[in-house]
């Protein structure tokens, strides 16, 4: 069943006369005939959970901002920069009104008359799309003062970042749009209450405000027989790595894994086997090949304890040694920490130096020990989640892979050795030696 | 606006059951049940709170997560645990994680003994670290600017200097570059964090990161003693904690007063103290022979100045400085009144006013507090550049506009003498609130209209009914440090002691004030002239910026040029062997700087606050007390004072609003008169 | 400690410290608040799409990354006198401007090359052959100043991995042998790799292009 990606190639969707010829702002239309409450209503019975990483239940996420007239803003996350993610890209690109559509019935909804479209400065092609999708809109009068005589006005900017991950993040976002650097902010308060130039804001993923016109046209209810009970209606898929048809997939929530990886995108190379994938984008906990038959929603991979995230998988094959992987999970949060707060400043810079010295032969016999131990330390104790969101990969490959990082310490040593031409019994003292050091160093 | 008021909640802490206010953060609810929470990153003076450091994580029942306790507001029925294995594991983490690319250096740190790095290591580190990768390391320590010195390789990321930049002094200078580990603290394109308060990021900085280049490598915690005083060097009057060692000022402090200076110290009072032990001191009493000061004794010193104030009698002036106590003048201008029967003495740069203005101007229910400045609705600067004339204020004011929205009014006193610009102001005013302190100086009191500007001022109060309103009033900032006392202590050509009606000298009542004097010396009319603690041609322009102050005097000084060179007899009492001085006084008598003073000394908002002595005197410099009681009794006075104590209890006796005040109860905090008992004296008189 | 001891590794500057860590300020210097406009020259047309970004927001300094960008067309990085005219026109002050370039990684605070070929080596593009990829482009760039080729994080599009961003484009997927003709492309001025641009490829759902 096809909702966001229903003819996504057709030919000038991107342009309002042919979004508009295959029903575009109808939606829109019918809920500006209801009241915002009712809108409200229709979200809340969808089930529709975020699509861009936590899966909060976006109904609930815009009955959270106060009633009343006030500045409210409406802030539409585009930054996708969870590696592995691409979804949001595709959908931007080939069908902007609908994001931009989804946006006006939200901003109803939750009463909000300023919004932004914070799109990542990388996507050039998407932005400008979006632009002349928005120059059109308003044209029509969907944008503006008094949107086709509802009383409601919405103003929309197309707000393009500068590369850093962090500003998907939804505070360090906020932070971002208002000129600073994208540091993320304490919660609370939450953005409901004091989000954008310190007023009430609802964040929301491109993915999740584009599903908005379609669940005003089903209608809430029918949209939440969709998918599974704690996970309604269909998912845009980002599969890449190691398979033979990476791309974007629709489907409904609650499918086995193993038909997405295999069915929609083709599974691994002729003659490789899966060895490990990430549900959902880079900062999940791999699963390995045993777990494919998971159903695909947010429940049941969390009961894997991993997650569905953001909706990205990315398949590793059997030829890839999962340090290599681990490093560069590692690196690219040391890159894109905000340097904060210390356990994520410190500790992801910690953990790619131990993975650099287990590659090198460096290592000591405590480091994986010492590793996951880090790993622990990080979890729960940051600002935001950008610290977890690397402790919790690399924790789950330390437990799932203990063998292979241990034999990878091993050969690495012994190449090093051969490299040097060094006895080995010089070498294990100075180990032993490395090893005290470590446990009396202060 | 209203202030926050708490009421008083009960949670547990440890086990412990704990009373504190509601919605305090935990880390501070804590010190109420004797339990201490780790920070770094916290410290409420520069706002919210933002968790950065990740120190002072704790559990509370029925959250999940550890919470930072910087962060989280304590609500009755609170259960919070810092002991517990998850609480102590996440701290000793942040500690291991804090000194990973920490250099350790400590034994050639200057924050070594003194550092909150070391202690919370100790306290709540695990002691060893698991971190065994070469730490980075390079040239330090560099120049920030002139005044400081930056050590990357010690920097935590703390935020705190950034955030006093960009948040208090909101100067912008000082800023993070790059993220995550790569963040490093520093300023555009090579440019020096040069800003009127850029020292307080020091005492920020929980490592040794920043420090004070005059102070570094110049003592160890375990050799120096603290001293709490009070800086002199302009009317805000901040209050100072003053690092001694071997008798020498080598730091100065910020000691926190609420009331007073927030707990900041601008650059001037901070880095200014070289010049307070420096080469321009005088030391040892001097006369002129010859053309040339010479030492002499102190004898031959007090003899001669003596003969030269006999010898005038009442043609004698007298001018005292910002930098005198309430004390020195106060019998400076006993023995001027007494003993020489000359009314000829000022304080004020501004010239006479009349005495009924200055009360009524003085009145206790006009008098605005210096908080008042952060909670009204608007403040009027009147006559002023705060950041020049009291810099310290100048953060109290950004501090109201930036988290309560107080409005900040311009204006000068011709603004306030014409009808309609007045109106106007009115107007604007009242449009922001009720509360209102208008923050005016002495020089719009000044020159031929001041008394009518002073006039006009009163009627401003009574059009926005300033008298008793909450957060309201006026609030003078006089020219000189201590003018407020000065007046107050009768050092004023007009007034006798607590702005009393002059007694009659036998000369006359009133005298002339200070462009008076100088117009009168060069006349002929007066002869000689007592100098204390003030040098009317003092030009430091030459010195470094954070040393410099401008002279209140300036405008005066081709007068006193002259007036000081006719004059036959110049004595100066003086710290500094200023041009004026160097050029004119034949006498001097070394006088001691602020840090070496006994006495006390009144705050621009009426708080009378106690300067004592950190380090002992110089050279053979002789209290102040000392030195007036010895020449009064050459000139055939007993002032009766035998010491520093007995000078005070003087004045307390001679000022009515003053009576049965005593040096305990002004203690360390000051205290304001306008709040005692007595305080209805002045009105009244 | 271990007799096994790899070089130790350097920045790209070539010291062991990130760039910036060593210096000292220049006390000859004054300090740098908000640039005074009567001094301060802003080319028109910069200072018009600044002024026209800062109207858009109610918070004129939101308009600071749009302008930083501006800024870096014109004068080809976030040089001081590049930060210095934004500072100008948006009224803030240059520190606080390389505060927030230098956060971002499409702003660059040094010198580059006129056209960015980033390639993306993360995870789904490295499990393709990206790290190589990225060392061919950087060879075959040389030291050719007009390139300023960089590796960078995933750039959302790892359906066509190994992938780079040239000058905004994206094209991928690309084999080492794609790497002389992508350099040409640039320099000639044409469309680069045109069957390889993204903008040209359909969704891979078979059922959502039906
Ligand atoms: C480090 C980090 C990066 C994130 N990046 C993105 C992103 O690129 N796009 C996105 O939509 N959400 C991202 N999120 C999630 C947002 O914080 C936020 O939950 C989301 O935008 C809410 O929208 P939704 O409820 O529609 O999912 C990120 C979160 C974290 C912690
Ligand atoms: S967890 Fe990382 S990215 Fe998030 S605030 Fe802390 S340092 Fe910044
Ligand atoms: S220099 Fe000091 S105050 Fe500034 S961030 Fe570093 S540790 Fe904190
Ligand atoms: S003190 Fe609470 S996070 Fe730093
Ligand atoms: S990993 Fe290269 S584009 Fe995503």
């Amino acid at each position: 069943m096809k909702l966001l990606f229903d003819r996504i190639d057709e030919p000038g969707l991107n342009t309002l006369p042919v979004y508009e010829a295959r029903g575009g702002y109808e939606s829109l239309r019918k809920a500006l005939a209801m009241p915002p409450e009712a809108v409200l209503n229709e979200l809340e019975a969808s089930g529709l959970r975020g699509r861009g990483g936590a899966g909060f239940a976006m109904g609930k996420k815009v009955s959270f901002l106060p009633k009343g007239a006030m500045d409210k803003y409406l802030v539409c996350n585009a930054d996708e920069s969870e590696p592995g993610t691409f979804k949001d890209r595709e959908l931007m690109q080939k069908s902007p009104h609908m994001l931009i559509e989804g946006l006006i019935i939200a901003s109803y909804a939750a009463g909000a008359n300023r919004s932004f479209i914070y799109i990542r400065g990388e996507y050039v092609l998407q932005a400008d799309m979006l632009d002349a999708a928005l120059h059109e809109a308003r044209e029509q009068g969907y944008v503006g003062e008094n949107i086709l005589a509802s009383g409601h006005s919405l103003s929309l900017v197309v707000h393009r970042g500068a590369g850093a991950y962090i500003c998907g993040e939804e505070t360090g976002l906020l932070d971002s749009l208002e000129g600073k650097r994208g540091n993320p902010r304490l919660k609370p308060p939450f953005p409901a209450n004091q989000g954008l130039y310190q007023g009430p804001t609802l964040i929301n993923n491109v993915e999740t405000l584009a599903t908005v016109p379609t669940i005003m046209r089903m209608g809430g209810d029918q949209y939440a027989k969709l998918g599974v009970e704690t996970s309604t209606g269909t998912k845009l898929v980002s599969v890449s790595g190691h398979v033979q048809r990476p791309g974007n997939y629709e489907i409904e929530l609650g499918i086995p894994s193993r038909e997405i990886i295999y069915g929609l995108a083709g599974g691994p190379p002729e003659g490789r086997e899966v060895k490990c994938w990430f549900p959902g984008g880079s900062s999940s906990p791999v699963l390995t090949a045993d777990e494919l038959d998971v159903p695909y929603d947010f429940n049941s991979l969390a009961e894997v304890r991993s997650m569905l995230g953001s909706g990205a998988i990315i398949v590793v094959d059997d030829s890839t040694p999962i340090l290599d992987v681990a490093l560069k999970v590692a690196k690219f949060y040391r890159h894109e920490s905000c340097g904060k707060c210390t356990p994520c400043r410190e500790g992801t810079n910690w953990t790619v130096k131990m993975l650099e010295r287990i590659d090198s032969g460096e290592a000591t016999p405590m480091d994986l020990e010492i590793m996951a131990s880090v790993q622990e330390h990080i979890m729960g104790n940051c600002l935001c989640v950008l610290g977890d969101a690397m402790a919790m990969p690399i924790s789950s490959m330390i437990v799932k892979f203990r063998e292979e990082f241990e034999a990878h310490m091993q050969a690495a040593q012994a190449r090093a050795r051969a490299d040097l031409g060094v006895a080995d019994a010089a070498l294990t003292a100075a180990d032993a030696l490395s090893a005290e050091g470590a446990a009396a160093h202060a | 606006m209203p202030r926050p008021q708490a009421r008083t909640i009960t949670f547990t802490i440890d086990g412990l059951e704990v009373q504190a206010p509601e919605n305090a953060m935990l880390v501070d609810a804590a010190k109420h049940g004797d339990v201490e929470i780790p920070v770094f990153c916290y410290e409420p003076k520069l706002g919210q709170p933002v968790g950065a450091c990740r120190m002072c994580l704790v559990e509370i029942e029925g959250i999940p997560k550890l919470q930072t306790g910087c962060s989280t507001p304590v609500k009755d029925g609170m259960v919070v645990h810092t002991q517990s294995e998850r609480v102590k594991e996440a701290q000793n983490a942040v500690v291991e994680f804090l000194l990973i690319n920490h250099p350790l250096d400590c034994p050639v740190c200057d924050k070594g003994g003194e550092c909150p790095l070391q202690d919370i290591t100790f306290g709540w580190g695990k002691g060893t670290s698991r971190f065994i990768e070469p730490k980075r390391h390079f040239v330090k320590p560099l120049e920030l600017s002139p005044t400081i010195a930056i050590d990357r390789e010690r920097c935590i990321l703390c935020y705190r200097c950034v955030r006093f930049s960009q948040e208090i002094s909101e100067d912008y200078q000082l800023v993070l570059q790059e993220r995550g580990a790569h963040s490093y603290v520093s300023t555009f394109d090579g440019h020096p964090y040069v800003a009127p308060f850029s020292g307080n990021i020091v005492e920020l900085c929980p490592v040794g990161a920043l420090t004070s280049r005059a102070y570094r490598f110049r003592a160890r915690p375990w050799d120096i003693e603290d001293s709490g005083s009070v800086c002199t060097l302009c009317p805000a009057q901040c209050n100072v904690t003053l690092t001694v060692r071997d008798e020498r000022v080598m730091r100065v402090l910020a000691r926190q007063h609420p009331e007073v200076d927030d707990g900041w110290l601008c650059d001037r009072g901070r880095f200014a103290y070289p010049r307070l032990g420096g080469d321009e001191r005088v030391s040892e009493p001097l006369l002129r022979d010859g053309g040339e000061l010479r030492p002499v004794s102190w004898e031959r010193a007090l003899e001669e100045a003596a003969a030269g104030l006999k010898r005038a009698g009442a043609r004698t002036g007298a001018l005292v400085g910002g930098q005198a106590t309430n004390e020195e003048g106060f019998l400076l201008a006993r023995l001027m009144r007494e003993g020489l029967d000359s009314p000829h003495i000022d304080s004020r740069v501004a010239g006479t006013l009349p005495l009924e203005l200055q009360r009524e101007l003085g009145d206790p229910s006009l008098q605005a507090h210096v908080s008042d400045l952060e909670f009204a609705h608007a403040v009027l600067l009147l006559d002023t550049e705060p950041i020049e004339d009291a810099a310290i204020l100048d953060l109290r004011l950004r501090k109201g506009v930036r988290r309560h929205g107080m409005k900040l009014v311009r204006a000068s006193s011709e603004e306030l003498l014409n009808k309609q610009a007045a109106g106007e102001l009115v107007k604007t005013l009242k449009a922001a609130g009720e509360e209102i302190v208008v923050l005016w100086h002495e020089r719009l009191t000044a020159g031929p209209k001041g008394a009518e500007a002073a006039r006009a001022l009163l009627d401003l109060a009574t059009t926005l009914s300033l008298a008793g309103a909450e957060n309201s009033g006026l609030l003078e900032i006089p020219a000189q440090s201590n003018g407020r006392g000065l007046r107050e202590a009768g050092v004023l050509p007009n007034a006798s002691p607590g702005l009393g009606a002059p007694a009659d000298t036998g000369n006359a009542a009133e005298g002339l004030d200070a462009l008076g004097i100088a117009d009168a010396l060069i006349k002929g009319e007066l002869s000689a002239v007592y100098l204390l603690g003030v040098d009317p041609l003092e030009d430091s322009s030459s010195l470094p910026v954070w040393s410099r102050s401008h002279s209140p005097w300036e405008q005066q000084r081709p007068l006193w040029e002259q007036a000081l060179e006719r004059a036959s007899t110049v004595v100066a009492h003086a710290t500094f062997l200023t041009e004026g001085i160097r050029e004119h006084a034949n006498v001097v008598l070394p006088a001691g700087a602020y840090a070496e003073k006994e006495g006390t000394i009144v705050h621009p908002d009426g708080r009378i606050q106690r300067l004592r002595p950190a380090v002992a005197r110089l050279g053979s410099t002789r209290a102040e007390w000392q030195v007036l009681a010895e020449l009064a009794e050459r000139i055939g006075l007993d002032l009766e004072v035998r010491n520093g104590m007995a000078a005070s209890q003087q004045l307390f006796d001679a000022v009515p609003f003053y009576a049965g005040l005593t040096l305990e109860e002004i203690g360390g905090k000051g205290i304001r008169w306008a709040q005692r008992e007595t305080a209805a004296g002045v009105a009244s008189s | 400690m271990s007799a096994l001891r790899r070089p130790i590794p350097r920045y790209a500057h070539g010291s062991r410290v990130p760039p910036g860590w060593d210096e000292a300020a220049d006390l000859t210097k004054e300090p740098s608040p908000v640039p005074d406009p009567a001094t301060t020259e802003v080319p028109a047309t910069l200072r018009e799409e600044i002024e026209g970004h800062m109207a858009l927001y109610p918070d004129s300094r939101s308009a600071t990354l749009p302008a930083l960008e501006a800024a870096q067309r014109v004068h080809g990085w976030c040089s001081p006198e590049a930060i210095e005219q934004v500072a100008c026109v948006m009224r803030l002050t240059p520190a606080y401007l390389v505060s927030v370039a230098s956060f971002y990684d499409m702003l660059e605070t040094s010198p580059v090359g006129k056209h960015s070929v980033y390639v993306c080596t993360n995870i789904s593009c490295s499990l393709r052959g990206a790290d190589e990829l990225y060392g061919a482009v950087r060879t075959a760039a040389g030291d050719d100043p007009e390139f300023n080729v960089r590796a960078f994080e995933c750039l959302g599009a790892c359906d066509i991995a190994p992938m780079a961003s040239v000058d905004g484009a994206y094209v991928g997927p690309l084999s080492i042998e794609d790497v002389p003709r992508l350099l040409d492309d640039v320099r000639a001025g044409r469309e680069v790799l045109p069957e390889k641009q993204l903008a040209r490829r359909p969704c891979a759902d078979a059922e959502a292009s039906a």
